[in-house]
């Protein structure tokens, strides 16, 4: 589960966007990996873009030293850009996506969409 | 990560590992020969040899990267992914960072600030949408009336020496009608596009910033009667998509901005037409975007009709950045 700590999931370029993230019903022993990323993306006609603003992989100490009893906290300073955009053709869209690997080859993953900067539409 | 994604997937590394791994068994194979036993090496050091270890090396480069590039896929996330293809699977030590902050995914702004104006700071590149087609009759009419001057050189030593080659002059008559054909094509071409004489658009500052205005110099040089001239800030969005095996781009113009119109008017040599105008960015206005499929651009568009010449249109590409910035962006000296 992804939780912003803003009031609204609307911010401005070089804010500190902050939010928490925790998986439950899953035992500590049993998480090989954890991806944390706040990516941007492109929909629409033309193929997917993605864009990683923040990237970050736990395994093996680091993994093992964090207590996912409770939850993860992460502050991530915004880019300049691009802002969120909703146009004709494409639109451009931020998430915090966080994805657990579990030892049983499981996947789990997570995201959180939220908006950066006030464009959401076509100009 | 499961079902027949997963199975085509790992077909593909194993098609390219087998690859990699015929590479390896012949490139090893050539060269162990040659060094170990050259008398009872069946290729000898030369154009053979070279072609099988060029070919075999190709195998493996073809067959690691294609293997690699495959297990990464099924391996990784796609976030995963574009980090170590923006910084490499090794950590790097972080960098310091630039003094010139630009902002991610916009436009670089150096190819459009190496021009300075006359009048106004910057001389903005214009893009010439038949360039490439005047480009392409050129090179049609110089290698096709090469080809043909080559085949009328033989016909005529062979009329000289008696020998008059039908077949060959069934084909130089048609060929000549159609090197005719290019060559005119091609100065109709040529003499529209000198013919108007050149536009130059210049503008006060870059990068433009939502909710300003800026002021703006258009000078168009020939020697003609303009009927109309307009001038327009366009923003247009392009998307580059896969259709089966075609790839195509769609562009649609989501903000048209009329910025002046001007009326008839005479242009001659030395005394060009200058129009000076303010152009304003909307303050809800969408930044510049460039990504690898998909892009926003902003553009300046001149659209003239002339008396006795095809009408014309010149676009000439800006800028726009993001509004909220907490530092200004100092532009490269």
């Amino acid at each position: 589960m992804i939780r912003l700590l803003g009031l609204q999931p609307t911010y401005m370029p070089h804010d500190i966007l902050e939010f928490e993230y925790r998986v439950s019903n899953i035992a500590q022993n049993g998480i090989s990996a954890v991806e944390v990323s706040v990516v941007w993306l492109t929909e629409g006609k033309g193929t997917e873009d993605l864009g990683v603003h923040f990237f970050q992989r736990l395994t093996g100490n680091s993994l093992a030293a964090s207590d996912w009893s409770i939850p993860q906290l992460v502050h991530v300073p915004l880019p300049t850009s691009p802002l969120s955009y909703e146009g004709k053709l494409l639109k451009i869209s931020w998430c915090v996506r966080v994805r657990f690997y579990l030892n049983d080859g499981t996947e789990l993953v997570a995201q959180q969409p939220f908006y950066l900067g006030t464009i959401t539409r076509e100009v | 990560m499961s079902g027949w994604w997963f199975v085509g997937s790992l077909g593909e590394a194993l098609f390219f590992a087998s690859f990699f791994l015929v590479g390896v068994l012949c490139f090893t194979t050539i060269v162990a020969w040659q060094f170990l036993s050259p008398n009872t090496q069946v290729v000898r050091i030369g154009y053979g040899f070279w072609l099988l270890t060029t070919v075999s090396a190709a195998f493996i480069v073809m067959g690691a990267v294609g293997f690699w590039y495959r297990v990464l896929k099924v391996a990784t996330s796609d976030e995963h992914r574009e980090v170590i293809a923006k910084h490499g699977i090794v950590p790097r030590p972080k960098q310091q960072l630039s003094k010139i902050a630009f902002p991610p995914s916009v436009p670089l702004l150096h190819p459009f600030t190496d021009s300075p104006g006359a009048k106004l700071a910057y001389r903005l590149p214009c893009e010439w949408a038949g360039t490439g087609s005047l480009i392409a009759i050129g090179l049609f009419a110089m290698s096709w009336n090469a080809m043909i001057a080559v085949f009328l050189v033989l016909a005529i030593s062979g009329f000289l020496q008696g020998n008059i080659q039908y077949r060959l002059l069934l084909l130089i008559i048609p060929g000549i009608y159609i090197g005719l054909r290019s060559g005119q094509m091609f100065f109709k071409a040529y003499v529209q596009a000198i013919g108007i004489g050149s536009t130059t658009v210049e503008i006060e500052d870059l990068p433009l910033v939502p909710g300003k205005t800026y002021q703006l110099l258009l000078v168009q040089y020939g020697r003609l009667v303009i009927k109309k001239l307009s001038i327009r800030l366009v923003c247009e969005e392009e998307s580059t998509y896969h259709f089966g095996t075609d790839i195509r781009t769609e562009r649609q113009v989501v903000l048209r901005q009329e910025i002046l119109e001007q009326g008839r008017s005479r242009i001659d040599w030395g005394r060009p037409l200058e129009l000076e105008c303010q152009v304003s960015i909307p303050l809800d206005a969408m930044h510049s975007f460039q990504s690898l499929h998909n892009a926003i651009h902003w553009k300046i568009i001149v659209e003239g009709e002339a008396n006795r010449w095809p009408s014309y249109c010149r676009s000439f590409p800006v800028v726009v950045y993001p509004l909220a910035r907490s530092n200004p962006v100092s532009l490269p000296s």
